[in-house]
């Protein structure tokens, strides 16, 4: 059962009360809980409607500078003194650090467009009846299979109290669809691919067009042929970029990385780290983003700053720990939740538009390939990558020419960032992410002729 | 009133089928990285989860509540959810496959495990001191990180034909990551160890100190490896990736519900698919970290067979698939927490030992690769096409291991890839480490074999 707002504060002052009666220098108590409801397909058929009703907390303490942490969700059998023993227990264990320092309290202001009181509403009929939209639309094309599929809402209450003042709540909801489809002609099979759409209301759920882009891309990946290995322009969907791009860049920009020695961008701030045509912001406010909060894992407000500015490294995302290592204020990129302490990671990380349109990106391509989907590893540390290209087409003289298939691509992410030479204008919302197409010039394309 | 008499009088109070399973998980983990105590938590995740079967649907709701009035609300939602869902649901459960009526009480620890419990100081200290000593390994050094993790897991699950079954579980895990740096490239070699049962089982072969020997060891010979040209080649796959290629390609493609979407083995019981020196089996009764005696639909965990001597004999079920296919479930159905609902899973899953010596697996390649252990992980689909990228290699020429490379990345068509085995090692591990396995919630695994030969295609960056 959700507790009401007014519980939820009782029990963070008491536990917090309770600390500071022993002795402990400075508490934390995060709360959170979270009203799920789903519905899951495989295999073209409804499999499972769920819901989950979760609520916990957890209390980190810091005494002589040593930090502890426990969790729960049992609120019934544990109570906030057990939970008080168990992480004095493992503070008393740790070794003192002068950088556990928990953040002052600061001034907090409401984030727009992240809790839909009418989504919130929800019932599970709502969610059957969507995901049965999503079937007929998707099955406009008998030749498409739906693998798997889900279709979820949630509710989520967060809520913080620290020793040093700070005491707030938020409520955000968060909608979601997800499929992985693929089609059949006759012996002809396509790869898979995926759609995932995310948002923090309901209405803005776009499931139709979403199933009809699923349907269109398998279809076009029928047929796919083998090409031969070339060295050419890879032009990477939003998607592809997730995998391939954003995540080593999250890697690098995060300052515990950089502060441990092994972000490959560690000496680079103010210096240049890839072509002038990349430039990040990361905003963990934006109306409506689905990394947005009215504060993060420590209670810090998340604000709006440049990552890369024109190539540029402007700037990285800290904690309160490495805030105070680095001697600076942290950004607000404490990451997690009730049931873990408190890491690191982007509101939400938005990349700047490029003038032209991805299509007009396809009419500069020489020869290269379309990258639809990446599987395969990113080493973030040394930056290698190699893997295969699903969901492809080759491009030859601006024109699509043909799916193709066994293609893997390979070389180093911090090195191949250099060589971005288009950035479309119209992006799309993937997650945390807000992404343009990415256009790359001088990749290595393995085709099928390497086979000996 | 006890939980478990909580659980049967809700079950006993219903009409439809029911599955109850209470489920506490107790964990610990501790992280030090670059000498700081990155992690020091204790963690309680309890809770219930409902599954009812009404109209030939599924139902399925988690709650936190344990009180008999919360519960009954609960299954309650289950059921209705069941209901409303069960028109658009065009094939039904017909039925689930019969177990016996059984009350008992399981501990999937290893039966002579006595040891005392290690405290919690020393625990710390211990990661501690292995970090330590990663650091101080060499000015080519320059990050590290060690991480222990372990959980206790305490289930009782009750249905509504019978099953009253009590689990304990106990695992813990162990990972060793080195940074190093040289001529400005930087390069990670990690190694982890995973076991079913407690902190002084998991150090009984390796201590902590040799786990970091061996990642400073693999790290040094990355940093110093070249790169490959992609191909196909003749290749030897140690344990650990034999381990990769037998779970997550193979694998995945014979559970059952894969089998109903269309995956590549569908249709193929009785047909040889792999070449006649390849047996697969998932055995949730062997000693790994995918122990799993019995499973949370309450099945006793069964040896599967899944290749015979290269003939596809069996697919992994869960009771629903099993009555669907007039077979016995072999302990298959695993949920990770009580937010997840039981679906089919492997155990632990390994090729067995065949008769070759590796070193004359080795002599007979004259140009290829010994490849050891995944590095960053795998993907694979249910027409088993896969992908991993190997952690440790080794250039063969002329029937010697000539110098170690790096940046490969393996992919192909599993079954075709066993087909071309035409040799099996004497040899034998179960050496998944501390992976888990992703099919929308994790599970713990292990997997392994001998080394085996056999020819796919290398994707390198030359």
């Amino acid at each position: 059962m959700e507790r009401k707002k007014d519980d939820v504060l009782a029990l963070g002052n008491e536990i917090v009360s309770e600390g500071l009666s022993r002795g402990i220098d400075d508490i934390e108590v995060y709360y959170q809980d979270v009203d799920s409801q789903e519905v899951v397909i495989e295999k073209n058929d409804l499999q499972l409607p769920k819901a989950d009703k979760y609520k916990g907390i957890g209390v980190r303490v810091c005494k002589d500078m040593r930090i502890g942490f426990a969790a729960t969700n049992d609120m019934e059998t544990n109570s906030s003194k057990n939970l008080l023993d168990e992480a004095l227990i493992l503070a008393q264990n740790s070794p003192p650090d002068r950088n556990n320092v928990f953040p002052a309290k600061a001034n907090l202001s409401e984030v727009k467009d992240i809790y839909d009181s009418e989504g919130a509403e929800i019932e599970l009929n709502n969610l059957i009846e969507i995901s049965k939209d999503f079937m007929t639309e998707i099955k406009k094309d008998d030749r498409v299979m739906v693998e798997s599929a889900s279709f979820s809402a949630n509710i989520i209450n967060n809520a913080i109290f620290t020793s040093k003042g700070i005491s707030s709540q938020y409520q955000k909801t968060f909608f979601s669809a997800q499929a992985l489809s693929f089609a059949r002609e006759k012996e002809l099979v396509s790869s898979f691919d995926i759609e995932y759409l995310a948002s923090c209301f309901l209405q803005d759920l776009s499931i139709k067009k979403s199933a009809a882009r699923l349907r269109d891309k398998v279809v076009a990946s029928l047929g796919a042929e083998p090409v031969e290995s070339f060295k050419g322009e890879i032009l990477l969907t939003p998607f592809a970029a997730v995998s391939l791009i954003m995540r080593p860049i999250v890697f690098a920009i995060n300052s515990e990385n950089v502060q441990n020695g092994i972000s490959p961008w560690k000496n680079k701030l103010t210096e240049r780290v890839s072509s002038n045509k990349l430039t990040i912001h990361d905003d963990g406010t934006e109306a409506g983003g689905i990394g947005s909060k009215k504060f993060d894992r420590e209670g810090v407000f998340p604000e709006k700053f440049t990552v890369i500015e024109k190539g540029i490294l402007q700037e990285l995302l800290y904690n309160s720990y490495t805030a105070h290592r680095a001697g600076r204020k942290s950004n607000g990129r404490a990451a997690g939740g009730a049931q873990s302490t408190p890491g690191i990671s982007p509101g939400n990380l938005i990349v700047a538009p490029g003038k032209k349109s991805s299509k007009d990106l396809i009419k500069d391509i020489k020869k290269g390939l379309l990258v639809n989907r990446y599987s395969g590893s990113v080493d973030p540390v040394s930056g290698d990558f190699s893997g295969v290209v699903k969901g492809g087409e080759l491009i030859v003289q601006g024109k699509r020419k043909q799916p193709v298939r066994e293609v893997m691509i390979s070389g180093n992410i911090y090195d191949i960032l250099d060589q971005i030479i288009g950035i479309s204008q119209n992006r799309e919302d993937i997650m945390n992410y807000k992404l343009p197409y990415m256009l790359f010039s001088d990749i290595s394309i393995t085709g099928k002729d390497s086979l000996n | 009133m006890e939980l478990k008499e909580i659980l049967k009088k809700v079950v006993a109070n219903r009409d439809e089928w029911l599955e109850l399973r209470y489920h506490k998980r107790t964990s610990l983990d501790i992280e030090v990285k670059n000498g700081r105590l990155r992690e020091a938590t204790r963690n309680i995740l309890s809770g219930v989860a409902i599954r009812a079967l009404v109209d030939g649907c599924w139902g399925f709701v988690s709650t936190s509540e344990t009180s008999y009035a919360g519960l009954s609300k609960a299954v309650s939602q289950a059921c209705k959810s069941a209901k409303e869902a069960a028109p658009l649901k065009k094939e039904k459960v017909k039925g689930l496959a019969s177990l016996p009526a059984k009350k008992e009480k399981v501990d999937f620890a290893r039966s002579n495990n006595q040891q005392k419990e290690t405290s919690l100081e020393e625990k710390i200290r211990e990661i501690r001191q292995a970090d330590n000593l990663l650091q101080k390994a060499g000015e080519d050094i320059i990050a590290s990180q060690v991480s222990y993790s372990e959980y206790q897991d305490e289930k009782i699950i009750v249905t509504s034909d019978g099953i009253e079954v009590e689990i304990t579980d106990p695992k813990c895990d162990v990972g060793v990551v080195a940074y190093g740096v040289k001529d400005s490239q930087q390069e990670r070699a990690h190694v982890s160890k995973s076991i079913t049962g407690n902190w002084t089982e998991l150090f009984s072969e390796k201590s902590l100190a040799d786990l970091v020997d061996e990642a400073v060891s693999l790290l040094r010979q990355r940093l110093t490896a070249e790169h490959v040209s992609g191909g196909e080649y003749q290749v030897i796959l140690d344990p650990a990736l034999v381990g990769v290629l037998a779970h997550e390609a193979i694998g995945h493609t014979v559970e059952a519900d894969f089998v109903e979407a269309g995956s590549v083995v569908q249709g193929k019981i009785g047909e040889q698919v792999a070449s006649e020196l390849v047996t697969l089996v998932d055995d949730g009764n062997a000693a790994g970290a995918g122990r799993t005696l019995v499973d949370d639909e309450g099945c006793q965990a069964d040896k599967t067979i899944i290749i015979d001597k290269g003939i596809l004999q069996n697919y992994l079920h869960n009771r629903e698939s099993a009555f669907k296919y007039d077979t016995e479930p072999g302990g298959n159905a695993r949920a990770f927490t009580y937010r997840d609902e039981p679906i089919i899973r492997m155990t632990n899953t390994y090729i067995r030992p065949g008769k070759s010596e590796l070193a004359e697996m080795i002599e007979g390649v004259s140009e290829g690769f010994l490849l050891k252990g995944m590095a960053q992980g795998g993907q694979a689909d249910s027409t088993a096409e896969f992908m991993f990228d190997v952690l440790e290699a080794y250039k063969i020429e002329e029937g010697q291991i000539s110098h170690p490379v790096k940046g490969i990345t393996l992919t192909g068509q599993a079954f075709e890839v066993l087909k071309s085995v035409d040799a099996v090692s004497k040899d034998f591990a179960l050496d998944l480490g501390r992976g888990y396995c992703g099919k929308g919630q994790p599970a713990k695994v292990d997997a392994g074999g001998p080394y085996i030969r056999c020819k796919l295609m290398i994707g390198g960056q030359q």
